[in-house]
């Protein structure tokens, strides 16, 4: 059974059963070639659903507008570790979320109009071909995880640049942010009611479209997902301007491995390092 | 048309008008094509379709201070920012002109926009007309097309080694002085094929689904970013606030869209718009309902842009065609 | 031309603010204060002229500009007034300053109550809380024109005793030719002998006549929606009843797209607009 198939049989059993409400997937686009996301709410709709390398959209962020509304989500191990991570903040309900897990084959970079010819950058480093959570699987396990000897080349490329160079290189990059927010909206772990750079008191960062602020704004949501991110990757991918936002949040992504030998979203109950106080716990800048 | 330019001609020609003028062109940067001011003519883009963002923010900037607050001697003075410098736009595809000629309309009527008019003033537009079409573009169903010169100053249609050139208005004859034209029996080319979407009839049937459940359906995969805003060329909502630094306050407009959170949160926390489809359908009923009846043009030039770079594909073509389909009517196919 | 522009100022904007000095701060309320403005500008403060129901943008220099009601009339030739209600930034620092700051002011912005077409007609006026602030001209001009309009009825209400807005013109209303003043409170306190009732409450009380009337009614939207019924069932056409919309505001122009509610702006085509307007809207908030 192909995994399209998989997928629909299992959404309109979920819904013909009422189990759930709807169920969050992917149809295809109308560039007629890629996917993109689709909410189906009833068992004549499911045929809409497919499941390619187009579907690189991380769909759990929609669990969020869904709160206390059974939904089934189907979701590659990258976006199963948002549910993960959402479950351990406590933003959704387990009872009420049914994963529709998919063994991925990775996705590719897509463009509007034409399908990619080579995976995305991180499928290609991607050492969880299977979801850390499911209710149920779509797609056949693999005997083994692969071996990624260097999942990290990228960000090592840019630790080995100067102060000055990254300093150089991420100011030509954010002078392209036109603070469409879209990075914040797509990720699963950007949820504020009220976001910082909505605060006024005190202000962090104002309405000014500059490079000053950009900086602060990109920097700054990266730090809020130190620890956090689960490295989907929705925030490169949905930027109009094509900053390598990657490179930033996986940078810390690392860092988080490091230090407290953490990888978000693996599983439901393990809490990030940065909410979670240890009195035995030292780790100092530069050790 | 006025004449002939050979493409060397046009470098040289560019290049003298940057003595007196910003000249702001297509420019490739890393793998996208943007807008910018160019210090050389050899950084111009002359192959490309259209940019990543639209020109709008040459005339409405993403970010302007209005004015600064100054106190002096006890008493405030308020100063607002002056535009020196005259720019031309090279390589404005009809679309984007026609999309600043909407702009015109809500900052122009009275009372006037001050800082968009100067803006407007000393900006000269040097169009390129479009020799092929992208998939996604509808500007014939939207009041424009292709060879559309009716908001430029100068048209500039390519044709074998150089451009055919129509000198559209007396800033455009001032510009381009018609003694640097050659004549070439050139025929100008034949317009491309542009898809087109129904858009016959919009507004009143847009009223008629206005209640429809079509637009919280449409809106639960919309992700409530900025980009279809951003990325157009006839959007134009923005954000005024106030920030004191250094004891100078500055007055700040800056690009905002309806999509945000909270765009019409009033202060005390009510939100008359908190729901995601009467937001989302805010944005196609302004576009293809108020901002029509109240200024007899579309608010969309049919560029594209948003349907290229949603990054859920929310598709302003389908939802034409399914507001046509809702309302009764045909979906034109 | 603006007052606050350098004479070699080239741009002239509706964005650009005229400069006025706080001349009196009055406490209204626990929370409202009434601000009295001095433009700056001899020709612009002789030209500026309103109507009851436009508003204006004060300006807190460094914080923000927010839209409010004017409370005033132009007729009078005196300063401009506005009733602020502390509730958010730029009014929480409005309520910081003291009489002799600098602000800025932009306006009239709006359309009006037209005055007019109430003349010779009974007129309910009906406010809640800071809601009367808008309503206060219109009790000014009828006043002050008396004979002009036939029965007024004023109805003003408000959570508690202290939070009753305007209670120093209270006699002035009430001493007023075929007039009748109505108070009430939500809750009492230990002075207050008057009326405790909702306002929709009151309205079915009095049996309001629709008879040659028109209503008009500002206050919270509660507030609003049960007086709304108790008109309705009284007998009062959607047509005879007139309220004011708020919602958020930038330009006051028309040009930010912020605050229009369908196809109809707040700020061009309101914020004045009979019942019978609003049913037609194609936004219903």
């Amino acid at each position: 059974m192909s995994l399209t198939e998989g997928i629909r049989a299992k959404a309109g059993e979920l819904l013909e059963s009422g189990v759930v409400e709807c169920v969050i997937g992917y149809e295809r686009g109308t560039d007629g070639v890629n996917a993109r996301p689709a909410f189906v709410y009833s068992t004549d709709e499911v045929d809409r659903l497919i499941f390619d390398d187009t579907c690189s959209h991380n769909l759990v962020k929609y669990l969020l507008n869904r709160k206390g509304k059974t939904t089934a989500v189907v979701a590659k191990p990258c976006d199963a570790r948002g549910v993960n991570l959402l479950l351990n903040e406590h933003q959704i309900e387990r009872e009420k979320v049914h994963v529709i897990g998919v063994v991925c084959p990775g996705v590719v970079d897509s463009a509007w109009g034409s399908k990619g010819d080579k995976l995305r950058a991180v499928c290609e480093v991607c050492r969880q071909h299977v979801p850390p959570v499911y209710d149920h699987l779509v797609g056949d396990v693999p005997a083994s995880e692969p071996e990624v000897p260097e999942p990290y080349a990228d960000i090592e490329k840019m630790e080995g640049m100067s102060v000055a160079e990254r300093a150089a290189f991420w100011e030509a990059e954010f002078s392209r942010c036109i603070r469409c927010y879209a990075c914040r909206q797509a990720c699963p772990g950007c949820y504020c009611v009220e976001c910082f750079v909505e605060r006024l008191h005190p202000l962090w960062v104002g309405i000014r479209i500059g490079p000053g602020e950009n900086q602060m704004w990109n920097a700054m949501r990266a730090f809020h997902l130190a620890g956090r991110c689960i490295g989907c990757n929705q925030c490169e991918k949905v930027c109009p301007v094509n900053i390598p936002l990657s490179l930033l949040n996986r940078k810390l992504e690392k860092e988080a491995w490091e230090l407290f030998h953490f990888r978000a979203g693996m599983a439901p109950d393990t809490a990030a390092p940065f909410a979670t106080f240890e009195k035995d716990e030292k780790v100092g800048i530069g050790e | 048309m006025s004449g002939y330019i050979t493409k060397e001609e046009v470098h040289r020609w560019l290049d003298g008008l940057r003595q007196s003028r910003d000249v702001v062109a297509p420019v490739k940067v890393d793998d996208l094509i943007l807008f910018r001011r160019v210090d050389r003519v050899e950084e111009i883009a002359f192959d490309f379709a259209n940019t990543d963002l639209s020109p709008k923010e040459f005339l409405l900037p993403a970010t302007e201070t209005l004015f600064r607050v100054e106190k002096r001697d006890g008493s405030v003075e308020l100063v607002p920012r002056d535009i020196q410098r005259e720019t031309v736009i090279f390589g404005i595809r009809p679309c984007d002109a026609k999309g600043m000629a909407a702009l015109d309309l809500p900052y122009l009527e009275e009372p006037a926009d001050g800082f968009y008019r100067q803006r407007r003033e000393m900006t000269a537009l040097v169009g390129l007309s479009c020799r092929t079409a992208c998939a996604e573009c509808f500007c014939t169903s939207m009041g424009t097309g292709p060879q559309d010169s009716s908001c430029v100053d100068v048209m500039l249609t390519e044709v074998d080694g150089g451009y055919l050139v129509e000198l559209v208005t007396e800033k455009g004859r001032g510009l381009l002085p018609e003694s640097m034209l050659s004549q070439k029996d050139a025929p100008a080319p034949a317009p491309p094929d542009v898809q087109q979407v129904p858009s016959a009839g919009m507004a009143e049937k847009l009223r008629q689904v206005f209640d429809d459940s079509y637009w919280g359906r449409l809106a639960d995969r919309c992700l409530h970013c900025n980009v279809c805003s951003y990325v157009c060329p006839t959007c134009y909502c923005f954000d005024i606030r106030d920030y004191e630094e250094s004891g100078v306050v500055n007055r700040v407009r800056s690009w905002e869209s309806c999509q945000s959170p909270g765009f019409t949160k009033i202060a005390g926390g009510h939100d008359p718009r908190a729901d995601k489809g009467s937001r989302l359908r805010q944005r196609f009923a302004h576009k293809l309902v108020y901002f029509p009846e109240h200024f007899g043009v579309m608010h969309c030039v049919g560029c594209g842009r948003c349907v290229r770079k949603c990054p859920v594909n929310i598709d302003i073509r389908e939802v034409m065609r399914n507001v046509q389909q809702l309302s009764g009517g045909s979906d034109g196919g | 031309m603006y007052s606050s522009c350098p004479g070699e100022a080239m741009v002239d904007s509706p964005f650009l603010p005229h400069l006025a000095t706080l001349a009196e701060v009055v406490d209204l309320t626990p929370d409202v204060k009434l601000f009295r403005m001095e433009l700056h500008d001899a020709a612009v403060r002789e030209g500026f002229d309103y109507k009851p129901g436009q508003f204006i943008f004060v300006s807190a220099f460094g914080v923000g500009e927010s839209p409010f009601g004017l409370t005033s009339v132009s007729y009078r030739k005196d300063a401009l007034e506005v009733a602020v209600r502390k509730v958010g930034t730029v009014t929480g620092a409005l309520h910081e300053l003291e009489p002799g700051a600098t602000l800025g002011v932009r306006g009239p912005f709006g359309n009006h109550f037209p005055m007019d077409e109430y003349k010779g007609k009974n007129v309910h006026i009906i406010g809640g809380g800071i809601g009367f602030a808008p309503l206060r001209p219109v009790i000014t001009s009828i006043v002050d024109h008396r004979d002009d309009y036939a029965d007024l009825f004023i109805l003003n209400g408000a959570r508690t005793p202290q939070d009753l807005c305007f209670s120093n013109e209270f006699d002035i209303w009430a001493a007023s030719p075929r007039t009748k003043l109505e108070l009430t409170v939500d809750a009492g306190d230990d002075n207050w002998t008057g009326r405790v009732a909702l306002i929709p409450s009151v309205v079915k009380e009095l049996a309001l006549s629709p008879e040659n009337a028109v209503a008009i009614i500002c206050g919270p939207p509660i507030m609003i929606k049960f007086t709304l019924v108790e008109l309705k069932a009284l007998g009062f056409e959607d047509r005879q009843i007139v309220t004011t919309l708020e919602g958020k505001m930038k330009c006051g122009l028309g040009k930010c797209a912020r605050c229009n509610v369908g196809d109809k702006y707040i700020c061009q085509d309101g914020p004045v607009f009979t019942l019978e307007e609003i049913s037609g809207l194609l936004e219903q908030f």
